[in-house]
């Protein structure tokens, strides 16, 4: 027996059985209503796109999985041994897309300027992750082309409720299985599933530099911050009796301002509303329907 | 002794997709009858799917409808509760659930409750139903149906138990939700469902058949879980969660007689009483009556005065004349 790999709080602790069933369920639903049975998804080497790829290959079988490894030269080689080894484990079809010369060809090189000019040279680290992000999007929904199959989001519900995730980027997907788990749960179903242990113990790491880990850039324990959201957004707790249980109610507050500001990140962009029926106002049918399917 | 045969069709219908469901629900309803079925119960909306949005005015069938005529046919010698998106003459949208029995639409039942909360958008896209009717069936018992939130007020079934019926169908598209390690079947909806029909069953001392579909609507997925539950509250069947298919439950009529006999709890039951007290709190909600059991400053509806008066928009006072206000309490 190995020692537990992770912390995680009694109260959000699920039936992994049952997630698994409903997440197979959610997977292949998805795609049959569009008529594809094939999916693609870009695997980093990370926890969260790990579980995905193994939920997938559980829905529809790893032969229908495309995973996409998708390095920039400063990523980890780490990153990828971890991707690898979900790929070896699972027997998935994989491609590598180095991006270093798309996000290079934009900001430039010490040697050559890129497409950004003069003002991509001293870009910040912000800019180029966003940007790295943009490009992997690209890259997948070229392989959904080609491969005949739907980009599967990996994002986790905590990345999105505080918005540490890059619009039109890592959050770009036709569906995304694991978007109501926090990172808690999600490191509970990946060692239900069999993610790799390594995978599962690591750090968590957007891998933008090297060293970086999440918890050091948001300056919170993923447990810490999953039970906040949890007793804040799902059981509607106020600050007041969030600090009644026990938490720093600063830090609750702190976390309340990363949900507000982050809040247009988890919605469809307005349209200005001016003829009689406008998409997501007053014309509101289900993404899928009849004839709307690939034929 | 005498047994009834009821098939719980847990099905996943197919969104807005009106003809592969009517032919689902075709070869379903011929599967129950190979099967040696009495009654076949299929869940809400089990003909359009559930999370229609403006699909429900594309897949709306009148009573009339031709293509409910042909299902009906499909009913000889048969009970079944089918579920589909009613247009009225006047052209209003109603969930609803029809009895249909040996080729003719013996009763149908309009949604009653829509909830609109949460996850759910339902008065926004339906007009609700206004009335609830037990009916007989062809079974030789009362039918009483609901429709999911139809059974979560508590007076639904016990009126359905007044007004005859001796076995309580509930039709549901129940989106699972709340998912925990901490409850029997590790999803927090369907603990829930579970303890309401086997109370419903125990109190009303009717079967319970609780017909829940399977399948995925856009976010939603949908946990099936339906059963059988007796009138001593047991559950003489309960179908896996999630799994499609056709289950067969053998019911004893006579277990209606037993349990009734033994805890007479119908018997007692006082309508005209809950009549009465009804009428009363009615009136005091609306602010046309006194409550004579609350404290003064109360609102219309509570029994405790705030502990801060609250405004008073004209016309809102029902107290006016009496000590209302909370400040003159042991003044």
């Amino acid at each position: 027996m190995t020692a537990q790999a992770f912390e995680l709080p009694d109260e959000l602790a699920i039936d992994t059985d049952v997630a698994r069933r409903v997440i197979a369920g959610f997977i292949r639903g998805q795609l049959e209503q569009a008529g594809f049975d094939r999916a693609v998804l870009g695997l980093s080497g990370g926890i969260d796109s790990a579980l995905v790829a193994y939920l997938v290959a559980e829905a529809i079988g790893a032969d229908r999985l495309l995973t996409v490894l998708m390095p920039y030269r400063t990523s980890s080689p780490a990153s990828r041994a971890d991707a690898e080894s979900v790929v070896a484990d699972l027997g998935c079809r994989s491609e590598l897309v180095e991006i270093t010369a798309m996000v290079d060809g934009y900001f430039g090189t010490d040697e050559v300027a890129g497409a950004a000019g003069a003002d991509g040279g001293p870009a910040s680290a912000l800019r180029r992750g966003n940007f790295a992000a943009r490009m992997r999007m690209s890259v997948l929904y070229d392989r959904s082309v080609t491969w005949g199959g739907l980009v599967v989001g990996t994002g986790n519900k905590t990345e999105g409720l505080i918005g540490y995730t890059t619009l039109f980027g890592d959050s770009a997907c036709a569906f995304n299985p694991i978007g109501d788990l926090y990172k808690s749960q999600v490191r509970q179903l990946s060692v239900a599933i069999g993610v790799p242990d390594a995978i599962v113990r690591k750090a968590p790491s957007a891998d933008l530099w090297p060293g970086q880990t999440d918890e050091d850039e948001g300056g919170f324990s993923y447990p810490l911050l999953d039970r906040i959201l949890f007793w804040r957004v799902d059981k509607r707790r106020s600050v007041e009796e969030m600090a009644d249980m026990g938490f720093d109610a600063g830090t609750v507050e702190r976390v309340d301002r990363m949900i507000a500001t982050s809040e247009f990140k988890r919605q469809v962009p307005p349209i200005a509303k001016l003829g009689p029926r406008t998409a997501g106002v007053d014309y509101l049918y289900p993404r899928r329907r009849p004839g709307s399917a690939r034929g | 002794m005498q047994t009834l045969r009821v098939a719980l069709a847990q099905v996943a219908p197919r969104l807005g997709a009106l003809d592969a469901n009517l032919g689902m629900h075709h070869d379903r309803l011929r599967e129950a009858r190979d099967a040696g079925a009495d009654i076949v119960v299929f869940p809400e909306l089990g003909l359009t799917g559930y999370q229609l949005q403006d699909l429900a005015a594309e897949v709306a069938m009148r009573l009339d409808d031709r293509r409910l005529a042909t299902l009906a046919g499909e009913t000889r010698g048969l009970s079944a509760i089918v579920s589909f998106v009613e247009e009225s003459g006047d052209h209003r949208l109603f969930i609803a659930a029809a009895l249909i029995e040996d080729g003719e639409i013996r009763h149908v039942h309009r949604k009653l409750f829509l909830p609109t909360y949460g996850l759910f958008d339902e008065r926004r896209f339906f007009a609700p139903g206004d009335l609830l009717r037990a009916v007989p069936s062809r079974l030789g018992f009362g039918v009483g149906i609901g429709i999911c939130e139809d059974f979560w007020h508590l007076p639904v079934p016990q009126l359905l138990a007044l007004d005859g019926a001796q076995v309580l169908v509930n039709v549901s598209s129940s989106p699972g939700r709340d998912l925990a390690a901490t409850n029997e079947v590790g999803l927090g909806t369907a603990t829930s469902w579970r303890t309401l029909m086997r109370t419903y069953a125990q109190l009303t001392t009717s079967f319970v058949v609780f017909c829940n579909r399977v399948g995925v609507d856009e976010s939603i997925s949908f946990w099936g879980g339906s059963e059988v539950i007796a009138p001593t509250g047991q559950a003489v069947f309960s179908a896996p969660l999630h799994d499609e298919g056709l289950f067969l439950v053998d019911i004893a009529p006579a277990d209606i007689r037993r349990e009734r006999i033994g805890l007479p709890l119908l018997r007692d039951e006082r309508p005209e009483w809950n009549l009465r007290e009804l009428r009363r709190v009615v009136a005091e909600r609306a602010g046309l009556a006194e409550d004579a059991t609350a404290d003064p400053g109360a609102e219309a509806g509570l029994d405790v005065s705030p502990a801060e008066a609250p405004s008073e928009p004209i016309g809102f006072d029902a107290h006016r004349g009496r000590t209302t206000r909370p400040m003159d309490k042991g003044a």
